[in-house]
């Protein structure tokens, strides 16, 4: 897409130049040269070509904090993600995380290569082939290889989320040929690769005829839910967020939960919270597992993203995002920062790793609830 | 390093057999040839691979 074109479907013309957008921005805080607001501004000049071939592009971790408060309204989160397609095509790519090993996971992917993903949830609890329930997995498998030496292991996400479905008398499909959902692809401009991704997962679930897909990972949740329905039209079956789903359940009391002690403070993902409007039901599911839960003084609408999204750019500015926001998570008095997405939980236990003074414990919702499933 | 990518293959369904990792000195000319010709040979024996097949 052009920039033209761009500017008109992001409705970057409406521009009132205030600069909410740079001042709310955690990137712009601590790399003063990164600003959403010049980079609208020169779009609507005609000199898109200044940022469009600076590494900067990719420095924004679309975490959608300037495109809630922006009084214009203006999609400044379509508007990064459409110039991301336009630098890429001009051979700016970007410096992706872990050498871009993510990357070329993503890309083998969307080869139609047969994977070997699924050995985990067989052993988990039960799952099905075919079924109304999908239970849309993710990363998590690659993932639990590649942080194999993190405190927590990714798969326990997976593992925890059968169990609970399991409990709720749900016997999910988990799929050996789910892919990729696509998301870190779209936000790094390639456009065709998140296509074939979408395309195939979509397929899978119509062969395992699944009317009710549930997703953990924000990201997948949020991708399905606004960009398979722009590429592909209206979805043949339901996209749940997992926490949507146990939190009405909790309220049916289909589930007994015993609260554990201890103090618990929440990060809102920017895919699950600003993206996707699901601010209550986690909150509703940590007052069902914690007997003590404060808010981080910047919580719900106003959550600081976890520091990095899509293996790009991982940076000191990265750090210095995650570092401030461990503090501010110890500064409520919690001993636990719960995290509802799986790279939330990444990106805190690596900063918490190296940088000095933080002694939090960074624990997944699920396995509270798990823990809470078998008395607390 | 090479654990890992020996995890990640086999997640993605590539033949574990198709990596192999060799520390060979800058001394050992004979040996580096060896060691290359010998692999080169297995992996035209082992044919394409489920990346190039699925391509």
């Amino acid at each position: 897409m052009n920039i033209e074109a761009l500017v008109d479907e992001t409705k970057a013309y409406y521009c009132l130049d205030c600069g909410v957008c740079t001042g709310s921005c955690p990137v712009a805080r601590y790399s003063p040269g990164f600003s959403p607001r010049l980079m609208v501004e020169k779009a609507l000049m005609g000199k898109a070509e200044d940022f469009l071939t600076d590494p900067d592009v990719w420095s924004c971790l679309t975490c959608a904090r300037c495109t809630h408060r922006c009084p214009a309204n203006i999609d400044y989160l379509e508007f990064a993600r459409g110039i991301r397609e336009e630098a890429l095509r001009l051979g700016n790519k970007g410096s992706p995380a872990h050498s871009g090993m993510f990357q070329s996971i993503m890309e083998i992917q969307s080869s139609g290569i047969k994977q070997d993903r699924i050995t985990w949830a067989k052993e988990a609890g039960s799952i099905a082939d075919k079924g109304e329930y999908f239970y849309f997995v993710g990363c998590l498998p690659y993932f639990n290889v590649i942080f194999a030496n993190f405190p927590s292991q990714p798969l326990d996400i997976g593992r925890n989320v059968i169990k609970i479905l399991n409990k709720l008398g749900i016997e999910p499909v988990v799929s050996n040929d789910e892919k990729c959902c696509g998301h870190d692809m779209l936000w790094n401009g390639e456009v065709e690769t998140f296509k074939k991704l979408a395309a195939a997962n979509i397929e899978v679930i119509k062969e395992a005829g699944s009317k009710k897909v549930i997703f953990h990972c924000p990201e997948g949740y949020y991708i399905f839910k606004n960009y398979y329905t722009k590429y592909f039209g209206d979805l043949d079956f339901e996209v749940i967020h997992f926490y949507d789903f146990l939190a009405e359940r909790l309220k049916a009391g289909e589930l007994t939960l015993e609260k554990s002690n201890g103090v618990v403070t929440y990060q809102d993902p920017c895919r699950l919270g600003r993206l996707a409007g699901i601010y209550e039901s986690p909150r509703d599911i940590i007052n069902g597992v914690a007997a003590s839960f404060v808010e981080m003084e910047r919580n719900g609408e106003n959550s600081v993203c976890c520091g990095t999204t899509g293996w790009m750019n991982c940076s000191t500015c990265s750090k210095e995002i995650q570092g401030n926001r461990l503090k501010e998570s110890m500064a409520t008095g919690a001993d636990t920062l719960i995290t509802a997405c799986p790279k939330c939980n990444i990106h805190f236990s690596c900063a918490a790793s190296f940088i000095e003074g933080i002694d939090i414990k960074i624990k997944d919702l699920t396995e509270m609830v798990v823990s809470a499933m078998n008395g607390g | 390093m090479i654990e890992m990518t020996r995890q990640l293959l086999a997640l993605l369904g590539i033949d574990n057999e198709r990596l192999a990792l060799e520390w060979v000195s800058s001394a050992e000319g004979g040996r580096f040839a060896e060691v290359v010709t010998s692999f080169t040979q297995k992996i035209k024996d082992l044919g394409m691979s489920s990346l190039r097949l699925a391509a």
